[in-house]
């Protein structure tokens, strides 16, 4: 019951939470891949309503399970592990967006919408799943701390976003047709793709640099 | 691309020096070495002449003074093993009367609490956050204190935990028998006499001996309690995380066992209740839920006095050591398992924090109120 023993051969309780962190961003991809197939493949929303709502309360309460544990191991272990314990807490938040996003793509779904032409819906469908396998990625960089592979993921992170921004702005100037789902299809990717690209800026930027990306200027400048 | 950035979750993943088996052995040597400097101290008290020794301690005999020293000299060296250690090593040695050493037991159990008083100050500046780490500070000080307002007139007019302790005692020392000396004991004699050999041999004699003795005693026995506390506390880490995560959503009697097992691998009360601070802070961890942890700590404490009793010859040692033993384990028993009195110092503490997080002028004066004034007015006026 109290892991005495397993004390002595374990003594990385951080580890344990970067696993959680781990599932909650399979569970963020698992539901994000589902509520896209609804939207774009044609899969029935009612289907998956179930599971994603289930999925998308897991990853809520792993956050707050996260946030506890974290708050125990600063207080047992003190000040040398603050800047561990502030960057888990940021990537929890990342990780429970993308179950947001995944939620509001559901909602869109709902509604059945128009997603343009066949060329247009294919290129809405390769930006999901590029998305996707960023996704997949992060999770086997956060694992693996390559920095070489995180900072080619960043660029290639940032190249889809900036795709997605294009694609709104086309989508904003048409006339003469509904394309509101598709512009909003392509903003929830590219916050997916941002926040999961957040997650990956742990791996080479200093903490006061979380979320901003290598050898870019703040977005706010 | 920064190769040290200190964000990485994976390079900032707990890493301990020294190996826990190496760390293990070095509690075990700091063990025999705090057993040696119990021993020290009580044949250098011995040493210095019974009547010098006796009227060292005769102001005490007044219970209520004997409460303020114990209080004192707790608050002092922010130890209450160390307290209750030299008191068992001065009862072992027969300098200090058993009836005399009680209250200044209960005094250690108060004096302690100072700690994670001290810990919550540091949330001072962010009001319920505050409150709430004030609240689970003073709701251990609140219930050492009313075990020390109902137990303390009641062992005056009875002598009844330090009957019980002698009866427990006696029947412990005689399963041993009383020939019979333990390897670990004939060790830590060999050691102290060698110890004492070395000092002799430097030329000191008579009182100035006594005197050098006493200060390695009391030096060594501060020093191994150090290091065996952050040394376990390191061995332990990963155990006190897992076992706190999962205490979170808990309540009762399992936060006994726990708060006993957590006290009795780190070798100390204090480390415990602090750790429960910064938690009842951030409200992961609720004030009840907090409070059978703290009421665990104080029993778990006891087994320090019980070890440094087998570094004494006298099983006066061993019974005062069952005192401390028992008091906590009355304490808890008179408490806790009743709802309303178990609210006692539950909402005493939450009313005090309500108080002084309106007005931090409450926190100075109860901090000195209780943990020096009071006591150092006891022992001015009530000693002899």
């Amino acid at each position: 019951m109290f892991d005495w023993l397993q004390s002595l051969r374990d003594h990385s309780q951080l580890k344990k939470i970067q696993r959680q962190f781990l599932e909650m961003l399979a569970d963020g991809r698992h539901i994000f891949d589902a509520s896209s197939n609804a939207l774009i493949g044609g899969t029935d929303p009612e289907v998956i309503r179930e599971d994603l709502y289930t999925t998308d309360q897991r990853i809520n309460r792993t956050e707050q399970a996260i946030r506890r544990e974290l708050v125990v191991h600063g207080s047992v272990h003190g000040g040398a592990h603050v800047p561990a314990l502030l960057v888990l807490m940021s990537l929890v938040k990342d990780a429970e967006r993308i179950g947001d996003y995944a939620k509001n793509i559901f909602e869109l779904a709902l509604a059945r919408p128009e997603l343009g032409t066949d060329a247009e819906r294919t290129a809405l469908n390769e930006c999901k799943d590029h998305v996707s396998k960023l996704l997949v990625r992060a999770a086997g960089l956060i694992e693996s701390q390559d920095e070489q592979l995180a900072a080619a993921y960043l660029t290639e992170s940032d190249k889809l976003q900036s795709l997605c921004d294009e694609q709104v702005g086309i989508l904003m100037v048409e006339k003469g047709r509904n394309v509101v789902a598709a512009a909003l299809a392509y903003r929830y990717f590219k916050r997916v793709a941002s926040h999961a690209g957040n997650v990956v800026t742990s791996i080479v930027m200093p903490l006061d640099k979380l979320d901003y990306y290598p050898g870019k200027p703040d977005r706010d400048q | 691309m920064s190769s040290s950035a200190p964000s990485s979750v994976e390079t900032l993943t707990v890493r301990t020096r020294f190996p826990i088996w190496l760390r293990l052995i070095f509690v075990l040597a700091l063990l025999f070495a705090f057993l040696v400097a119990i021993r020290l101290m009580g044949s250098s008290i011995k040493a210095f002449g019974k009547g010098a020794a006796g009227s060292m301690f005769d102001g005490v005999a007044n219970p209520f003074a004997g409460l303020a020293v114990g209080t004192l000299a707790t608050v002092l060296v922010q130890s209450s093993s160390t307290t209750t250690s030299t008191i068992v090593s001065l009862v072992g040695n027969g300098t200090l009367k058993l009836a005399s050493a009680v209250p200044m037991i209960m005094g250690a159990n108060i004096g302690t609490t100072i700690t994670n008083t001290i810990v919550s100050i540091g949330h001072v500046r962010q009001g319920n956050e505050f409150r709430r780490a004030f609240a689970a500070a003073t709701v251990h000080d609140f219930f050492n204190l009313l075990c020390v307002i109902a137990l303390l007139p009641l062992e005056i007019g009875t002598g009844v935990l330090e009957k019980s302790a002698s009866a427990i005692s006696g029947k412990l020392t005689s399963i041993g028998g009383s020939e019979y000396e333990s390897p670990i004991k004939q060790a830590v004699k060999s050691a102290g006499n060698w110890l004492q050999g070395s000092v002799e041999a430097l030329g000191f004699e008579g009182k100035a001996l006594a005197g050098v003795m006493l200060v390695i005693g009391i030096a060594l026995t501060f020093l191994c309690l150090i290091f065996i506390t952050k040394n376990l506390k390191v061995v332990f880490s990963g155990a006190l995380e897992r076992t706190l995560n999962k205490q979170l959503g808990r309540s009762g009697l399992i936060g006994i066992g726990v708060g006993i097992l957590m006290t009795v691998a780190v070798q100390s009360s204090s480390i415990t209740t602090s750790l429960l601070v910064p938690m009842c802070a951030a409200g992961v961890l609720t004030l009840r839920n907090a409070f059978p942890i703290m009421l665990g700590a104080n029993i778990g404490t006891t087994v320090t006095a019980l070890l440094a009793s087998m570094g004494t010859d006298n099983p006066d040692g061993l019974t005062i050591a069952l005192v401390h033993l028992l008091f906590n384990m009355v304490g808890v028993l008179l408490f806790y398992p009743l709802p309303i009195l178990r609210d006692i110092p539950i909402r005493m503490a939450e009313k005090l924090a309500a108080g002084a997080q309106k007005n931090p002028f409450i926190v100075v004066a109860y901090v000195g109120g209780v943990f020096v004034l009071l006591p150092l007015l006891g022992y001015i006026l009530l000693d002899k």
